[in-house]
């Protein structure tokens, strides 16, 4: 008796530690998504209902924020973002499943190089993809002095047809990622259970798409935040062929004195909804349906064999698809890099490989780079592991609220632009209480890479979303009645099964950190510039050749780590990892 | 089961962000009170869009020994840092281009009066606010038209001329809401045109000719000449210092000889630095050394040198300073407009050429 006394507080502390210990990450995990997204989210949010929160005017509460934002430009501006989002969002999904059934699923030559290429279309920035097309069909030129009629085409580039253009560009990646996951978790046998059941291609067409609904709306999700928030395309081309987007009139309303962070917060709002309404439309297609689809009996695919007209014809598509989408960027960039001067076509122009001499020997230029490489690898490593977290969450069959929750604050992320998002990282730790707490991280590194990994966790658990949602509980059931622990377990059926998709999204975030700028421009600690500060500061300095010869140094530099990293993989990897994933 | 199998993903997340915190906290940071090692000075914190700032933020440590941490950027950001900053600011002295801006800040009780007591040029005395809430140290001009010669024999010497068929679709400008200099531009020829009574409406009337006649609007000064070299334009209405650098910098050939020539009374844009308020006393000691030495001959000859092809091609306006060859003779002919008056219209004028002239 007296035994059991002694025991059993013993056993009700040990219970309890064992409690804690349980729900300690948990509560770690929301309180670093509280500090680096809902935080500096939502006190941005507040300026537009109370300027006088952080001394942006004399009202506690107003609502005349938001009158500006409905009325003249910013009304006309908020309706064409509506559009943008809708169109690119649908015409990246058809044209990214289009790529990654090909890639995936026929045997069509260069499957690689073609995979290769989204990741680089990945890493150029929207404004660059602009100035590549305005560099062909400007007046003056390339089809210009090449004596190519092309008044329609540049009609149609400096209008909503251009800015839709480029931005599905930017999209497809984005689209294919999410849809080539799903598809190549997707094993053989539901394509043969239709095609014993006598259905033709276009019903097993049809059945593919909807097992991979998830992977499609995510991805029609995550391009539509992506396009109504970009501003490389707003501030350049949409801007040039006076086609007012909603994130314009907001980086006007932050970007010009006196600044008016109310106005922008009340636009942000208005990001908010549209990117809320896309997220409905994903719960209710998506609604009390299973899409566990890859399971100990899954057999992977193979690669269907094309006849000859269809391999031309396919192989013919990906390379003007890439022509359109890599080409004319790269030629853009590459024509104005070897430029002295400001890049006339022209008889003047003076072509050299001097700026790229100087990009890579001035301290100025090229410590930027090493200082943002660093802090990409620290964001990617960071942000895929909490990215597999939010993944794991958001695809359990438990905590629906909290899952529901968490995705409406990762597309938010999304759909506020960067500038907005820096500024609420300012509101936030830059507060006098939050100072006067010891907490002095504004103006830091650790801030600028909190903000980094906020920015890109959406994206990065939204590649991870379609494969983990895949993985059957009973494959790691399994494992664990086999006597595995739960590190074990893990790590004996579940990284195998998701080391792709972990590399796939490290190499995004790496990539799209590499070379942020709105974040990286109001955050970045003084003394400590990243590359795309640099970058900005040359092109402001009309030192545009030096700069676009850092931007393509910057991005043949990301190509070479993502490379080297897939490059490791293919090597290190047991053989088995490299094979998950693959269809035979 | 699915807490237990989510725990080493956890695990390995909060891993990951106390590694994180562990590394990035071996960075470099800074705030305006940070305390420099032994000497007693604390850390200067300046907010800067010159282009030759490095350069003289190095040179001035170099000669008073106080550490500076430089926030480089363009002038809209850095703006914005100071507005999201109001309630606590970090910056311990903001030097850009323009006063209108600093008029408001002024207005709004955030910088320091500060005399440095250097005698300036008959330009330059022009320039200083009564309260010495901000200390003028250069000056540029806005509008310089910047023309291609070897396309075009006419060239402008008012603004009504630009109005003419001679100039039809010729003409190109920036955009005030992208451009920091272009709003100064804007504001000085309607000031020009019709004073500050009757300025806006004589301003607005004159963009919408102007518009009528083709004029072009491209974001800022680099975009407005790259459309001047790929002859989308044949004159362009610039700031001087980028007219300069585009003169002394690109190749001339057949199709391309850029000139520049200043219309009837063109506008000082100084280059402006103010102290905030708030700082700490040493801090505000320190960011006074800094406009003195800004001032002297030995901060004008690094400005002056470092950034030769861009924010260099400045008009001095301390005496006895020559100005750098490439940037030519001060207009003679020129005005101050009142930053105090212009300052607050900016957001109602932009809106106006954002609605009907871009």
């Amino acid at each position: 008796m007296t035994v059991t006394t002694l025991v059993a507080p013993a056993t009700a502390r040990t219970r309890a530690v064992a409690g804690w210990a349980r729900k300690a990450p948990f509560a770690l995990f929301w309180l670093l998504v509280a500090a680096i997204l809902l935080l500096p989210i939502l006190l941005f949010l507040l300026v537009a209902f109370s300027p006088r929160l952080f001394d942006q005017g004399t009202q506690w509460f107003a609502l005349s924020s938001f009158q500006g934002a409905f009325q003249g430009p910013m009304l006309q501006g908020i309706a064409d973002t509506l559009l943008i989002g809708v169109v690119t969002a649908a015409l990246s999904a058809i044209v990214g499943f289009a790529v990654a059934w090909i890639v995936q699923r026929t045997r069509v030559p260069g499957r690689r190089l073609w995979s290769g290429c989204m990741f680089a279309l990945l890493l150029v920035p929207s404004y660059l993809i602009a100035l590549g097309w305005e560099r062909l069909l400007e007046p003056s030129g390339v089809l210009d002095l090449l004596h190519v009629p092309d008044s329609v085409a540049r009609g149609l580039l400096f209008g909503p047809v251009g800015v839709i253009g480029v931005l599905t560009v930017k999209g497809i990646p984005f689209a294919y990622l999410a849809i080539s996951a799903g598809l190549r978790g997707l094993g053989e046998e539901f394509e043969a259970a239709v095609r014993v059941h006598g259905g033709g291609r276009w019903s097993v067409t049809r059945t593919v798409a909807a097992l991979l609904a998830p992977a499609i709306w995510s991805s029609l999700a995550i391009v539509f935040a992506e396009s109504i928030s970009d501003f490389g395309v707003a501030s350049t081309l949409a801007n040039d062929a006076h086609f007012p987007v909603a994130t314009f009139e907001l980086y006007s309303a932050v970007d010009n004195f006196p600044v008016q962070f109310p106005v922008a917060a009340a636009v942000g709002w208005i990001l908010l909804a549209m990117a809320g309404l896309a997220l409905l439309a994903q719960h209710a297609a998506l609604r009390n349906r299973s899409y566990r689809v890859l399971g100990g009996r899954a057999r992977p695919a193979r690669r269907r064999e094309l006849s000859r007209p269809g391999t031309i014809g396919t192989l013919a598509a990906m390379v003007l698809l890439f022509m359109l989408c890599l080409g004319v960027p790269t030629f853009g960039a590459i024509s104005a890099s070897l430029m002295t001067g400001l890049g006339t076509l022209e008889g003047g122009a003076n072509f050299s490989f001097g700026n790229y001499t100087r990009a890579l020997t001035s301290p100025a230029l090229y410590q930027p780079l090493e200082y943002s490489a660093l802090l990409a690898t620290i964001t990617a490593t960071v942000t895929v592991l909490i990215g597999l977290v939010v993944a794991r969450l958001l695809t359990s069959r438990h905590g629906r609220r909290s899952a529901r929750m968490l995705d409406l604050l990762l597309i938010t992320a999304v759909a506020l632009p960067g500038i907005v998002f820096a500024a609420g990282y300012i509101f936030t730790y830059n507060l006098p209480i939050v100072n006067d707490a010891g907490i002095h991280l504004y103006m830091t590194t650790t801030l600028l890479v909190l903000a980094y990994i906020a920015t890109s966790l959406p994206a990065a658990s939204r590649v991870l979303f379609g494969s983990v949602g895949q993985v059957q509980e009973s494959l790691r059931e399994a494992s664990r009645v086999h006597g595995s622990n739960a590190a074990g377990s893990w790590l004996r059926v579940m990284l195998p099964l998701l080391a792709r998709p972990l590399l796939s999204a490290w190499s995004l975030t790496f990539g799209g950190t590499l070379l942020e700028l709105p974040v990286s421009q109001l955050l970045y600690p003084p003394n400590d510039p990243t590359v795309s500060v640099g970058i900005e500061r040359a092109l402001s300095t009309y030192d545009y050749a030096g700069g676009t010869a850092m931007e393509v140094i910057a991005v043949l530099a990301a190509l070479a780590v993502i490379g080297l990293v897939w490059g490791i993989f293919q090597l290190v990897a047991p053989a088995g990892w490299r094979r998950l994933g693959r269809t035979s | 089961m699915n807490s237990w199998t989510r725990r080493p993903a956890f695990g390995a997340a909060v891993a990951g962000a106390l590694a994180l915190g562990t590394l990035a906290g071996c960075s470099s940071s800074s705030n305006a009170s940070s305390v420099s090692g032994g000497s007693g000075d604390v850390t200067l914190v300046v907010y800067s869009s010159q282009g030759y700032d490095s350069a003289v933020t190095k040179a001035f440590t170099k000669a008073t020994g106080i550490p500076v941490s430089l926030d480089d950027d363009s002038t809209g950001p850095l703006l914005a840092k100071v507005g999201a900053e109001r309630n606590n600011p970090q910056w311990g002295l903001l030097w850009v281009d323009g006063d209108t801006a600093f008029a408001t800040l002024d207005k709004e009780g955030q910088l320091l009066d500060y005399n440095p007591g250097v005698t300036l040029t008959s330009a330059g005395e022009t320039l200083v606010p009564s309260d010495h809430a901000y200390s003028p140290v250069s000056t540029t001009a806005v509008p310089a038209l910047i023309y291609n010669a070897a396309k075009v024999t006419a060239v402008p010497k008012t603004w009504q001329d630009l109005l003419g068929a001679a100039y039809k679709d010729k003409v190109g400008m920036n955009d005030p809401s992208q451009s920091g200099p272009t709003y100064p531009l804007i504001a000085g020829l309607m000031n020009e045109l019709g004073g500050e009574s009757g300025g806006v409406a004589a301003g607005e009337k004159y963009l919408s000719e102007l518009k009528a006649n083709g004029l072009q609007v491209h974001p800022t000064n680099g975009d407005t000449l790259h459309a001047l070299e790929t002859g989308q334009i044949d004159y362009g209405l610039i700031q001087s210092s980028a007219a300069a650098g585009e003169v002394a910098t690109a190749k001339k050939s057949a199709n391309y000889d850029p000139k520049v020539v200043y219309l009837g009374t063109t506008t000082l844009l100084p280059g402006v630095i103010g102290i905030d308020k708030g700082a700490s006393a040493k801090v505000q000691q320190e960011a006074e050394k800094f406009v003195q030495y800004v001032l002297s001959a030995a901060g004008q000859a690094v400005m002056q040198t470092g950034d030769p092809t861009g924010d260099s091609l400045y008009w001095p306006i301390v005496p006895g300073i020559e100005p750098v060859k490439d940037i030519g003779t001060m207009p003679a002919t020129y005005q101050r407009i009142d930053p105090s008056y212009w300052g607050p219209l900016e957001t109602q004028v932009n809106t106006y050429f954002d609605e009907n002239i871009k």
